[in-house]
């Protein structure tokens, strides 16, 4: 009996030992605060996720494209009832999509992601060696170009919004919103400071980051990082978006003068439009693009003006859920000689580099069509397609724009012209011209100039999610449509703020148009 | 020890491969089989734990329940005998309806499937299947506490309809023929000896212990599963449907100019939709069900053994579906000195499963939506063909588990110590190749593998002593520690070279390190479209604690249990949880009535206390944390960016900050059991309160940092109730017709009581969870009719009542402006209904007459209520079919006619008021029913076989009818085939109405 007391008491006391070492279970799925900020790969880790997170607010239910191409713009949708709400600016109306992208927090997460790595990054630092300095001062300058630019992508589509520029861990406080132009004068300095510090391209010896960029080659970051043709290209943006059209100039005459630096050049019609062409993997001509690289196992069934746009006969699917009514392509492809679409003078077209079965009842927007690895097999809907938020030509005719805007009529004609010479280089049934010759500028037959330059952004950068701002900067400076201009004066041009933001927050309060 | 272990085994084979005879032992005890008297039976453990100790010289009985049974409640018992006349695949479906307070919910009648019990209400907002994990009660077979099937796998799903893996229930390894007793335990003082995972609620299950007597017993029954008719449309139907929402709003057939209308209703002449409607001769079938069992048992007075093997079948009626399972059982005690006992025990089970082949479950597996534009055929022939290309692939579904212990057991006069150390292991797997005619000219093939496994130690001590005849003590002493590990490994791929090769394969050449046939890369499917996926989660629990009992006199008991408990889940600052837990008993019998008759019993006992809640998910416990999420909608899984892996914090899914604490139950209770006119009437009934407090709940907020919700303390949920049992003898066995009946009923009231952070209400998804109200209600817009005209739109100083700024118009509803406030919103919507039932319970009345027996069993929900989605979801089909998205699948049980269509005004379907939003009152019904679940008829052959075979202990032969009828005012389906979520899609497969042929015998 006694054994038996004291036989027992040592296997508690031995089990009550090993107690504390059985309840520390390190999770095996998430890594907790002390085992992260400790090495290089944790920081690399930390600015891929800042990237991985801007990608996916772009992409969450085609956002990007739904904000920046269906809202308002020349297309239509046969039977989704959601998108069509978004067309005619119904933007309160009870569709879980249109729901869901009123609500901003998914940008949120890019700039608190931005905001713990700005904080936490030095830990890193401290702790290894192998993360030089050099590396956290391109990191950061990334980091914060990103931080900058969910700032002006919400600054865009809600007008103002609540300003934070720290984690906060712990204490997440319920911020009122701030006025959107003050964070636009924010954005433009931290991509000004970014641009500084950013090199033309990664791991090619680039005085401003020298050796290999995470220990990877050149061939790994092509395109995939934010440069500083990158940093400028969308400083043009946010000083377009504000008006300040001198500050476009200075910024893309930079981006004009240097970016061969970057290796980045035009694309002519064919690479444009072509399944494996500019829009395909990580390229440097895609001065700033989110990419979902196939070799990486990215692609995705949605995500992509794909998903919007494609169907039969280009995939297998029967309708599409956003297409370009006949109307509206012969309204805008009203011009001869275009590569892009081409149309003769009896009604038949030449080219379906932009759009296939025009002759069917659904014309197909087939610009972007990077099925699987860039095949033609039109049975598996999975699509690479980057996200280009912005390439040269993008910044060509916004040069362009700011010029025309100043009265600089010559340099802004000589920037559209750019554009023409590789657009417009087909006959009038869609073959190559000899010796490439193209149609210039003409006012005669292309409009004013300011038009024309809208007007060539406008099929030039169709699908790629910049009709909507292109349509409001054109009001702006042209104040022609009235509901237009009415809609910029009582803020219709932004969008309501999702019900269950403002159910969390009642420091916010409704955008005064949505009311 | 290895010697006699062999011997017995030998000894096994031989008498199962010997003849039955050996009339030697013949003069066994009757083990008192019958239908009759089932309550007391039910009612009385104390006397079944004497009984079982008489047969059994050797093995391990549970400590001793000395002094302490008065504390226990008497309505917990089931009888396993009866439950096992139902051809139950699962333990739920067993329990359905059999123990007040207990609520399964059967959502499906595919055998096999998932099925939810809730003891006393539900402890968690069944916002997800996270929150049904957490409010599951916890299994105990045998002292081994079963795993379950752990939700975290949801994480990489998109489609959340399935869990990945055989989906196959874990509570269908049960074979219920195999079982003793099944108690159910639900107030504290009962729960408490479970610990945290314990919670939810306790179902002790204990198998037939061996005995030394040898034993034979064989059972069997064979029967079939029933169609019930339907009601099949076509095309025409549809058509006809839709037609009277275009001639309403549209001048020509289109509502605006760019729509179609859909291909397969525009060709009246396609044969596939306008023709017979009579896919459901393919689909409807008559099922088999059989069920086959045996076990053998024996020994000498110092070691014993007990064998059983199984097997059942049981066919679905609808879609192919089945479920076979095979299963043995080996339990060994021995005895080599008088004071030390050892036992073990080994319980193996295979359960193979063929699924549905609905579409909707199809894609949440593939992940990826073809063009749905067309829904399958409504003409058997063409949906034949459909069926037939499931042929070319395969959908494998097998689990293996096996539960076993060793448990030594000491004894020395008034010391007790038994040592349990016990394992549950669980693997699933599903294979799967879809040809490329079933999606789109892709093919798809995919493997999982899985375990769940939990190993324990478990340890309890008790003393007993007694100073003089009045005054008794007990103490007791436990110590347990679980580890659980669960962990999956999961790949599938997309566009293999051809459906001949349905397998992922792999180049083997090891040599071969680059290029197109690099080593380990796939060879049939393409590298960039092979996916996989690897995870797992562990946690740990460690629990002591202590008990000492005092009784006074008999009648007066009064015990006191303290309580650590420290879990790897948990924050290590707050890892351990302590908590006290009090009960009493009264014993009125020996107290006013020592000397009534009529009185047997008469007890009153109460318990109040405090337990920790278990928490499954090992992330709280890491605090502020970062992930590999950094995915969208309809791509949760990026894996990483650029190909480099990224880590983030948990935006999507909710932060967590370093202050999470452990959730706990508090629970009070007052029963009363009561004998009356001896025994002829018996009650139980038992007044409870449990509130779950201070649990985890992801609130919605920090949008502007980021996160969908922030995971915090300090929700309560209270469910407050009464169970019933009542049973009476209304005619006595002596008599030539005897007749008892029995009712258990239970009222159950849940409240939320607190939100974290002092918040009063809360918006979760389509959920509201306010505080005073109820968890599992609707909350709906108040629909009271049609605008036919724009004018009839009532508004307010020249501004029309608009929903969400949306003015109204004819063809959209009138709904209710609660806060007159000119605009319909969410401030509209008011709660309503409840998901799960207020009332609940069975009514079983058993028959006898001579050696014929008959017996009725009704099931019961009242005050439950359903959200019929099924039908909001047929009159939205514009937005559903706009959308090429998982809502817009309409299976083959489209073209059945449910519902009542009458019953729904025609809004205007292109109305992006979304007219036909399901959360509105016009969808919400009443999901009350009573179900005859059983009929049986049974007839005791013992004596006249015994004439000529004496072998023969007992021999019963019965024929029953399951699922006889129900009684309902639901216009969808069965009100029954219901998730927890409480909207019915049109998802459940018909229970089937189920006729069988049995028979049980000993030998």
């Amino acid at each position: 009996m006694k054994k038996i007391i004291l036989l027992s008491l040592i296997f508690f006391a031995l089990l009550a030992g090993s107690c504390k070492k059985a309840l520390d279970v390190n999770s095996t799925r998430v890594v907790n605060e002390e085992n992260f900020w400790n090495t290089i790969e944790d920081a690399r880790a930390g600015i891929m996720g800042v990237y991985g997170l801007t990608r996916a607010a772009l992409a969450d239910n085609n956002g990007h494209w739904i904000y920046g191409d269906v809202r308002m713009g020349s297309f239509a949708s046969p039977i989704r009832q959601d998108l069509k709400a978004v067309i005619k600016n119904d933007l309160t109306a009870q569709y879980p999509v249109v729901d869901a992208l009123s609500n901003w927090r998914r940008f949120y997460a890019i700039v608190n992601a931005a905001n713990i790595f700005l904080e936490r990054i030095h830990e890193v630092r401290d702790n290894d060696a192998r993360y030089i300095q050099n590396n956290m001062d391109v990191d950061v300058a990334q980091v914060r170009f990103l931080r900058a630019f969910a700032y002006f992508y919400m600054v865009r589509i809600w007008g103002d919004v609540p300003f934070i520029t720290s984690s906060r861990d712990g204490s997440f406080e319920n911020m009122p919103k701030s006025d959107g132009r003050a964070i636009l004068e924010f954005v433009q300095s931290e991509m000004a400071a970014a641009a500084e510090v950013l090199p033309y391209n990664y791991s090619v010896g680039d005085i401003q980051q020298p050796g290999q960029y995470y220990n990877e080659s050149s061939s790994r970051w092509n395109g995939a990082l934010v440069r500083k043709i990158s940093a400028y290209s969308m400083l043009a943006h946010v000083a377009a978006w504000q008006g300040k059209y001198a500050d476009v100039s200075v910024y893309t005459k930079f981006v004009m003068d240097n970016y061969t630096r970057g290796s980045i050049g035009y694309s002519d019609t064919q690479f444009l439009t072509q399944r494996n062409g500019l829009f395909y993997d990580k390229r440097n001509s895609q001065i700033l693009g989110f990419g979902f690289i196939w070799g990486h196992q990215d692609a995705t069934f949605t995500g992509n003006i794909e998903s919007l746009t494609l169907a039969e006969p280009v995939v297998n699917k029967a309708l599409p859920d956003i297409y370009l009514t006949k109307d509206s392509i012969i309204g805008i492809f009203k011009e001869t000689n275009d590569a892009r679409f081409n149309i003769d003078t009896t009604g038949v077209p030449h080219s379906d580099r932009y759009i296939t079965n025009y002759q069917g009842k659904y014309p197909i927007f087939s610009k972007i069509k990077v099925m699987q690895d860039g095949s033609s097999d039109p049975t598996f809907r999975i699509f690479s397609s980057t996200i280009v938020v912005t390439r040269l030509e993008d910044i060509t005719l916004l040069r362009a724009e700011a010029l025309a805007v100043l009265g600089e009529r010559e340099g802004a004609i000589a920037a559209l012209n750019i554009i023409r010479q590789l657009r417009y280089n087909v006959d009038n049934v869609g073959k190559a011209t000899e010796g490439n010759t193209y149609q210039a500028y003409n006012e005669a037959k292309s409009g004013a100039l300011i038009d024309a330059i809208f007007r060539e952004r406008q099929k030039e950068l169709m699908g790629e999610g910049q009709r909507w701002y292109d349509q409001v900067r054109y009001q702006r400076i042209k104040q022609s449509d009235p509901k237009f201009v009415a809609l910029l004066n009582n803020g219709g041009i932004y969008w309501p703020i999702a019900q269950s933001v403002l159910a969390q927050n009642p420091k916010l309060t409704q955008n005064s148009y949505w009311k | 020890m290895r010697i006699i272990a062999t011997m017995t085994f030998l000894g096994v084979l031989c008498t199962t491969t010997c003849s039955f005879g050996n009339t030697a032992r013949s003069a066994c005890v009757s083990n008192n089989f019958s239908m009759k008297g089932s309550f007391q039976q039910q009612t009385d453990t104390s006397k079944k734990d004497t009984a079982s100790t008489d047969t059994s010289a050797v093995g391990i009985k549970p400590i001793k329940k000395t002094i302490t049974h008065r504390l226990e409640s008497k309505g917990n018992s089931l009888d396993p005998k009866k439950l096992s006349i139902f051809p139950a695949v699962t333990l739920q479906q067993a329990l359905k309806g059999e123990s007040a307070g207990v609520y399964v919910q059967e959502p499906t009648g595919e055998p096999g499937t998932a099925q939810n019990i809730f003891i006393h209400g539900t402890s968690q907002p069944l916002l997800t299947a996270r929150e049904l994990f957490q409010s599951q009660p916890l299994i105990i077979l045998d002292g081994v506490p079963l795993t379950s099937e752990h939700p975290y796998a949801l994480d990489i799903q998109q489609y959340k309809f399935e869990r990945i893996g055989p989906g196959t229930n874990p509570l269908s390894i049960i074979n219920m023929d195999n079982l003793q007793s099944v108690e159910v335990l639900k107030d504290l003082s009962a729960i408490a000896a479970y610990g945290p995972k314990g919670a939810n609620g306790v179902i002790l299950l204990t198998t037939k212990a061996a005995t030394s007597k040898r034993t034979i017993t064989f059972d069997s029954y064979v029967g079939m599963a029933t169609k019930t008719g339907v009601t099949t449309i076509n095309g025409q139907f549809e058509n006809n449907f839709r037609r009277q929402f275009y001639d309403k709003y549209t001048g020509n057939g289109s509502y605006t100019g760019n729509d179609v209308y859909p291909l397969y209703l525009s060709d009246s002449l396609n044969n596939a939709y306008y023709g017979p409607a009579n896919w459901n001769d393919l689909y409807y079938k008559n099922g088999m069900v059989y069920g086959v069992n045996a076990s053998i048992a024996g020994g000498t007075d110092r070691a014993n053994f007990r064998f059983s093997l199984g097997s059942l079948k049981n066919e679905g009626v609808a879609d192919e579906t089945g479920v076979e399972r095979y299963n043995t059982r080996f339990v060994i005690n021995m005895k080599p000195i008088t004071w030390l006992n050892f036992s073990a025990m080994v319980n193996g089970s295979i359960v193979d499963r063929d699924r549905n082949r609905n579409v909707r479950d199809r894609l949440t597996q593939v992940n990826y939506i073809p063009d749905l534009s067309s829904p399958v055929a409504s003409n058997k022939e063409k949906y034949g063909q459909y069926l037939g290309e499931f042929e070319k692939g395969f959908d494998n579904n097998k689990t293996n588990s096996i539960q076993g212990y060793l448990k030594i057991g000491l004894t020395f006069d008034n010391f007790n110590w038994i040592t349990t150390a016990g394992a549950d292991y669980n693997e699933g797997y599903r294979d799967i190749f879809f040809p490329r005619t079933l999606l789109q000219t892709t093919n798809y093939a995919s493997n999982y593998f899985s375990t769940s496994q939990r190993a324990f130690v478990d340890n309890v001590a008790s003393y007993d002593w007694e100073i003089d005849d009045d005054s008794k003590f007990n103490f007791q002493a436990g110590l347990s520690a679980q580890y659980d590990s669960y962990k999956y490994q999961y790949a599938y791929a997309y566009k293999g070279a051809n459906d001949f090769i349905k397998l992922n394969l792999l180049y083997s050449d090891p040599n071969k390190t680059s290029g197109s046939e690099e080593y380990l890369t796939p060879s049939v499917f393409r590298r960039e479209l092979v996916f996989k996926y690897l995870d797992k989660t562990k946690n740990n629990l460690l629990s002591a604690n202590v008990r000492a009992t005092y009784s006074f006199k008999d009648k007066y008991t009064f015990s006191l249990m303290l309580r650590g408990d420290g879990s790897s889940t948990q924050q290590p600052t707050s890892r351990w949880f302590y908590s006290p837990i009090f009960s009493a008993a009264w014993d009125m019998k020996k107290e006013f009535f020592e000397d009534d008759a009529t009185i047997s019993t008469l007890n009153l006992r109460g318990s109040a206390g405090r337990m920790g809640r278990h928490e499954s998910f090992d992330n709280y416990a890491q605090g502020p944390q970062y992930t590999a999420f950094a995915g969208f909608t309809g791509n949760l899984i990026s894996p990483g960016y650029n190909g480099i892996a990224t880590m983030t914090r948990p935006y999507s899914t909710g932060g967590v900050g370093y202050d999470l604490d452990w959730a706990y139950t508090d629970q009070a209770n007052i029963g009363l059991d009561a004998s009356l006119f001896n025994n002829r009437v018996n009650g139980s009934l038992d007044i409870y309160m449990k509130e779950d407090k201070n649990m985890l709940l992801g609130v919605p907020s920090a949008s502007e940092y980021g996160y969908s919700a922030i995971i915090k303390n300090g929700m309560a949920i209270r469910n407050s109730g009464v169970d019933l049992t009542l049973s009476g003898v209304i005619l006595p066995a002596e008599k030539t017709v005897s007749w008892t009946s029995s009712l258990n009923i239970n009222y159950n009231r849940n409240e939320l009581t607190a939100l974290p952070g002092g918040l009063s209400e809360l918006a979760i998804g389509d959920r509201l969870l306010r505080v005073g109200e109820a968890v599992d209600r609707y909350w709906v817009l108040n629909n009271t009719g049609i605008y036919n005209t724009d004018d009839e739109v009532p508004s307010v100083g020249g501004q029309k009542l608009s929903y969400n700024g949306i003015d109204l118009k004819a063809g959209d509803p009138i709904w209710t402006d609660l806060n007159n406030d000119n605009i319909i919103d969410n401030h509209d919507r008011v709660l309503q209904g409840h998901a799960l039932p207020v009332v609940s319970g069975g009514f079983n009345n058993d028959f006898s007459y001579k050696k014929w027996t008959l017996g009725l069993n009704f099931y019961y929900n009242l005050g439950r209520q359903l959200m019929n989605q099924e039908m909001a979801n047929r009159f939205d089909f514009v937005n559903r079919e706009g959308l090429n998205n998982i809502n817009s699948v309409r299976e083959i049980t489209f073209w059945e006619k449910r519902g009542d269509y009458s019953k729904y005004n025609l809004y205007n379907p292109w109305s992006s008021v979304a007219p036909y939003q399901v959360n509105q009152d016009i969808f919400v019904e009443d999901a009350a029913f009573v179900k005859l679940r059983t009929l049986s008829l049974g007839y005791d052959l013992t004596d006249i076989v015994k004439k000529n075979s004496p072998n023969v202990k007992r021999i019963y032969v019965y024929a029953s009818v399951n699922n006889v009828f129900t009684l309902t005012k639901y216009t969808g389906q069965d009100p029954e085939l219901v998730d927890y979520t409480g909207y019915d899609t049109g998802y459940g497969i018909q229970i089937p109405r189920t006729y069988l042929l049995g028979v049980k015998m000993d030998f």
